[in-house]
């Protein structure tokens, strides 16, 4: 075990005997429901043992409406994990459409977070010309934020940079290069690689979905190879129609290895990319999620593909299919040939699962985090306020939904936990929708390795 | 010039705004509640519905031509340039989202960096 006092571990492997999450943070979203109320920060009890197991237990409000809370990440990680002087101690909540970024204090009192600053959107503006702010990653005591577009909302944006104070420090990048749109992005500090990937410009996303955009390439279809170290773009990976809409990258947890994953949302496909023994980046379809038929549509629904995760010991990877309904596990030991080896149906536009564990389901599994041991993960339903208004409209007056389903990581293998379901639908102030997820101690989608 | 805003959906209740303001600001400052996002025309949290009248908001990326035509607004851009009468809210948004697949739009109803003239 490792000697040292700063946050996270000093390896995958001692993370996976991390103590079981006992709390989990997930936003909610008010903006664009049609409840007059701050988006907010959820406290979710997960420890079996206690009485108020599977309930929301604290909300953080934040202090005005209409930021559209969606990502979040962590000041540190075990990135910092050497440095004493840091802690994980606070929880960065972007606004995707205020550009406001909430500093919460989760260390203080981890039931119940407070609010310990707020970075203004528009000195964000004022100062480095973005917005949009998606991704967030900590390198040692810098954070870097994505931001997908300029100030008037126009791609590609760039990466703003705060200091471990949270002062805004510029723009991260020395170059955009020739890339097109921003999104999600992962670095692998021992390769001096960052990869990026690319949605939209935020005046293009933040509307709605339109199908014929995708033809006018106001989306978009590559994946971006950076020089770490020199904060520029070295290599752009075109995926064309089996990539449209590249979203989360995930490299392996493991530090030494160079292989990640890309998914495709509207092409509903999993890349993976990889050094070859010659030192070139090479990439591949693994994963086809094949469209399906649907009596009332003119055309078959794709699975739309918005997220993907690594589990801790890289064996696993999860993805969703949110229009179809369905969550998948496939084992990943060898990246160029996954394997299913789970499935579970909940929600989606097939009828597969229209009601789990007693809740109707107003959407279809969307994003996810896994315990750091491999096995349980937390799903929730809604993607993105005007996107869930477009293709789940019924979402408005139920709500979003959490559920957990637990995962063998030893022979691979997925089923709903019967015994957890916290229904957004019900909450004091009304039907609000919850997103991303993450636990005090780190998670699956967060800490990296120098 | 001042202007009167009509709100159709709030008992038509009235105010007064000047056209040099947006709408979005001069209505929340005399206590109208409304949603909002970016606040610089490009995400349609603050979409209206305009039945009556006419408004300057050329500085809106958000909506497309379909959007526009059947009245769709947007608050925190737009400029009154003559009395008008808004439907405000999740309410007014009944034809605002549809299915991009079931629904397809046509090649003039784009947004209008990218749309095509209609053929008559």
């Amino acid at each position: 075990m490792s000697v040292c006092c700063g946050p996270g571990y000093s390896s995958p492997a001692e993370a996976i005997q991390a103590p079981r999450e006992k709390l989990l943070y997930t936003i909610a979203i008010y903006t664009g429901t049609g409840i007059q109320k701050p988006d907010y920060l959820a406290t979710v009890d997960v420890d079996p043992s206690s009485p108020t197991f599977s309930k929301v237990i604290h909300r953080l409000e934040m202090p005005g409406i209409g930021d559209e809370l969606h990502h979040m990440g962590w000041n540190a990680c075990s990135s910092c994990h050497d440095d004493s002087s840091m802690a994980r101690k606070y929880l960065l909540l972007p606004g995707v459409r205020s550009n406001n970024i909430h500093i919460v204090d989760t260390a203080t009192d981890p039931r119940a977070p407070r609010i310990h600053k707020v970075v203004k959107g528009s000195d964000i503006k004022a100062k480095t010309n973005l917005s949009g702010p998606h991704t967030v990653h900590c390198l040692g005591s810098e954070i870097i934020i994505s931001m997908l577009g300029d100030a008037k909302g126009e791609a590609p944006g760039g990466y703003l940079e705060l200091n471990k104070d949270f002062e805004i420090m510029g723009r991260w990048e020395n170059s955009m290069g020739n890339i097109k749109f921003g999104y999600d992005f992962w670095y692998q500090p021992r390769h001096n690689v960052m990869v990026s990937s690319e949605w939209a410009a935020p005046n293009t996303f933040m509307p709605g979905f339109d199908l014929e955009e995708v033809g006018h390439l106001k989306y978009g279809r590559e994946i971006h190879f950076w020089d770490f170290e020199k904060k520029e773009p070295i290599e752009t990976m075109y995926l064309g129609e089996d990539g449209l809409l590249p979203l989360e990258v995930k490299f392996h947890h493991n530090p030494d290895s160079t292989h990640g994953f890309c998914g495709a949302a509207l092409s509903s496909n999993v890349i993976h990319w990889w050094k070859d023994d010659g030192g070139k980046w090479q990439w591949e379809k693994i994963i086809d999620v094949a469209n399906e038929p649907h009596p009332e549509w003119p055309i078959p629904v794709p699975g739309v593909m918005s997220a993907i995760l690594v589990s801790m010991d890289d064996k696993y990877l999860y993805l969703n299919n949110w229009l179809h309904g369905d969550m998948r596990q496939y084992d990943i030991s060898d990246p160029h040939n996954p394997v299913l080896t789970g499935q579970i149906w909940m929600g989606g536009l097939l009828g597969k699962a229209p009601e789990v564990n007693g809740v109707k389901m107003a959407g279809g599994p969307q994003m996810f985090q896994l315990s750091l041991d491999g096995k349980r993960l937390y799903v929730t339903t809604s993607l993105f306020s005007t996107w869930d208004n477009q293709f789940y409209p019924e979402i408005r007056d139920q709500g979003g939904v959490m559920v957990m389903i637990d995962c063998d990581p030893e022979n691979g293998g997925m089923k709903l936990n019967s015994d957890f379901i916290v229904n957004f639908g019900k909450e004091p102030n009304g039907p609000s929708r919850c997103h991303e997820a993450r636990y005090p101690g780190g998670d699956c989608t967060s800490d990296i390795w120098l | 010039m001042n202007y009167e805003v009509t709100i159709s959906n709030r008992d038509n209740a009235t105010y007064w705004v000047s056209n040099r303001r947006p709408l979005l600001d001069s209505l929340i400052d005399q206590g109208v509640d409304l949603p909002y996002g970016c606040k610089y025309g490009g995400c349609i949290t603050c979409a209206a519905k305009l039945t009556t009248g006419n408004v300057d908001q050329r500085r809106q990326v958000a909506l497309n031509n379909r959007q526009i035509n059947e009245g769709y607004v947007i608050l925190c851009v737009a400029r009154a340039k003559s009395d008008i009468t808004l439907e405000i809210g999740v309410e007014s948004h009944g034809s605002l989202y549809r299915n991009p697949f079931i629904d397809p739009l046509q090649p003039h109803e784009l947004k209008a960096d990218i749309a095509t003239v209609k053929d008559i």
